[in-house]
């Protein structure tokens, strides 16, 4: 490198310097207090806090509708990023805005949405009272209020690289011979794959740890509709700090847990890639 | 397997790409579609691939409507300007693609699609690159990558999109006479489409000239250069001088100068005649001979290369382009801000309404 690309030492130190009291103001030192405050009263009571029924009720909660919701919204942004790139059709840009319409809108408002649509004082709602179907204050609720704040992830994270990626290999793929379905699984989807995932990720992220809206449509039903950030809040408000700490902890590190799970998959995919093209 | 372009036309928004135009392509020729970019050349090579659909016109392929036909059972192999390979899969798996994704039923063996390939790969010289990847690939290696896919599914017709578009002039130069050489082997019918005048001359079996949206003549590469049936192809088709002249009785004035038209040229007379000469027609002389020739002052000599580039200034402040051989030029002794004479050994005259 030149002396006439880089910046005096100086500069070089206080940027770095900057980046770094950020990182450890806004990110590691509360990370720190997550995992301190858990462990404050020993293992026994954070071990106990865990595995106290309505907890464990909130991890099964959480994870059943993560289970719902990340593989629907992986299809629908993966269908949504598709028609959009690849092909050209009216209404495109409409659909476009729409994707970011769950990004604009603050999640207590998308949560009390669905509340005013399915709730009893609207016709919608006193039908599905009438069929003893329940979706407010209930799973199917909190389902739909995840995948509503959820949505956009995939798509949002797929779209601009299949723009840069362009149409040319599909259409090659095409005069190949290739069908619709041929071309998606062994040329766009290859493609997309790491980008994908890393939507995936952050769509699981999100879904795990979504408070706004799904606080609107749950209820807090104790044991039955509260998921995991509703059960942080609920024992912090009373007062019990360690237990609300120690399922915390175990929200953080699911979040590590997947970072590094990206992170092995895509030293992994190198790695792949090296061997083979060594061959 | 000949194809027959009839009546098409194509609109993009409020541009139209091309008008009403028709079009045959003999069997087992190799055919340059040349033209300015504009021109609609990418959009007549794409609607024959199906990749476009015309919004009139038919395509015949051997006399066969392909209009109702989708571009993957159209049979046709199809070159992209950017090469277009799949990034993540291997040389080998790019030429294996078409093979793979044919139905279960007429797909062949493994061992028979690893012959294939390996055949295709050695025709186009990438035989032991295999196992790379094309990011790993200089451009004119990609390049023969994506023939040997599109050639792999047998196509009856090998469309390619400026197949030499992105590489440098030295590579350009080798590919496009291995592409003939290639064609000489296989010959399937094979359209390319260029803006490279020099390329289409020298690959092409018959030059297809086009200019926003139609087709300006269709000739062998001799016919198109020596006998352009428009400006626009006069034009096109290498360096010129124009003079605009007025036509009486067989004789072309312009300014103080007289020239005889050749047998054959303008028979009306005219006040807005075209007279088109290129660089290398121009001799210049030092004496007139008080006829068929034009008074001008040499401006700029570059003697860099096979021919010496002269060029004048005539009295009406024409620009004016002349070659002449590097002996010649010796001979003449020619210095820069000398007056001399330029005189045409053939010229080509036009009207405004195109007419010979």
């Amino acid at each position: 490198m030149t002396k006439s690309t880089t910046e005096p030492i100086w500069i070089r130190c206080a940027l770095i310097g900057t980046a770094i009291f950020f990182l450890a103001l806004f990110l590691f030192m509360p990370m720190a207090a997550v995992f301190i405050g858990a462990l404050k009263k020993g293992l026994v009571v954070f071990l106990q806090s865990l595995i106290e029924p309505d907890t464990l009720a909130s991890v099964r909660l959480t994870l059943l509708v993560a289970a719902i919701t990340v593989p629907l919204n992986t299809v629908f942004g993966v269908a949504a990023a598709w028609a959009i790139t690849k092909f050209n059709f009216r209404g495109k840009h409409v659909l476009l805005t729409l994707i970011d319409i769950p990004f604009t809108v603050s999640p207590v408002i998308s949560g009390m949405i669905f509340v005013l649509l399915f709730g009893a004082q609207s016709a919608l709602g006193a039908w599905l009272i009438a069929c003893d179907i329940k979706i407010i204050f209930a799973v199917p609720g909190i389902v739909i209020a995840t995948m509503f704040v959820t949505f956009p992830f995939v798509a949002r994270e797929l779209i601009p690289l299949m723009q840069s990626q362009g149409i040319e290999e599909e259409e090659a793929s095409l005069t190949l011979g290739a069908g619709a379905w041929q071309t998606f699984f062994r040329v766009t989807l290859p493609n997309i794959k790491w980008s994908l995932l890393y939507g995936v990720v952050l769509t699981n992220a999100r879904a795990m740890g979504e408070f706004g809206a799904v606080s609107v449509v749950s209820g807090h039903i104790r044991g039955a509709t509260n998921t995991m950030p509703l059960q942080v809040e609920i024992l912090y408000n009373e007062y019990n700090f360690a237990a609300a700490f120690a399922v915390s902890s175990i929200l953080t590190m699911l979040a590590l847990v997947t970072l590094a799970a990206k992170r092995f998959i895509e030293w992994k995919s190198v790695v792949n890639c090296h061997s083979r093209s060594s061959s | 397997m000949s194809i027959e372009v009839q009546n098409i036309t194509k609109i993009f928004g409020d541009f139209t790409a091309l008008k009403d135009v028709s079009l045959h392509i003999p069997a087992g020729e190799l055919t340059a579609l040349l033209g300015p970019s504009g021109s609609g050349k990418t959009t007549l090579l794409r609607i024959i691939s199906g990749l476009e659909v015309p919004d009139a016109g038919t395509v015949f392929f051997h006399g066969e409507d392909m209009n109702g036909t989708h571009a993957r059972d159209r049979k046709v192999g199809f070159v992209f300007q950017h090469y277009a390979l799949f990034r993540h899969m291997s040389v080998y798996d790019n030429v294996a693609f078409g093979l793979e994704v044919l139905p279960r039923k007429v797909k062949p063996r493994k061992k028979e699609i690893r012959e294939k390939v390996h055949q295709l790969l050695s025709l186009v010289q990438l035989d032991r690159l295999g196992g790379r990847f094309p990011s790993q690939l200089s451009g004119g290696q990609r390049q023969r990558v994506a023939l040997a896919r599109a050639l792999a599914v047998e196509p009856k017709v090998l469309l390619l999109d400026e197949p030499f578009g992105s590489l440098d002039a030295r590579v350009r130069r080798e590919l496009r006479h291995w592409l003939r050489k290639l064609h000489d082997e296989i010959h399937v019918t094979s359209v390319f489409v260029t803006h490279d005048q020099e390329e289409a001359l020298e690959v092409a079996d018959r030059v297809v000239v086009m200019n926003e949206g139609r087709i300006e003549q269709v000739g062998t590469p001799d016919d198109v250069y020596h006998h352009p049936a428009t400006p626009f192809v006069y034009n096109f088709l290498g360096n010129v001088n124009l003079f605009h002249a007025r036509v009486e009785g067989g004789k072309a004035y312009f300014g103080d100068a007289v020239f005889d038209l050749p047998q054959g040229q303008m028979q009306h007379d005219t006040s807005s005649a075209m007279i088109y000469v290129r660089p290398h027609l121009l001799d210049i002389t030092r004496e007139s001979s008080g006829k068929n020739d034009l008074k001008a002052r040499i401006i700029y000599i570059n003697m860099a290369g096979p021919v010496v580039k002269i060029e004048l200034l005539s009295a009406r402040r024409d620009s004016i382009q002349v070659e002449i051989s590097q002996e010649h030029f010796e001979r003449l002794r020619l210095k820069k801000h000398e007056e001399v004479y330029v005189r045409p050994k053939e010229l080509k005259v036009f009207t405004q309404d195109y007419s010979i």
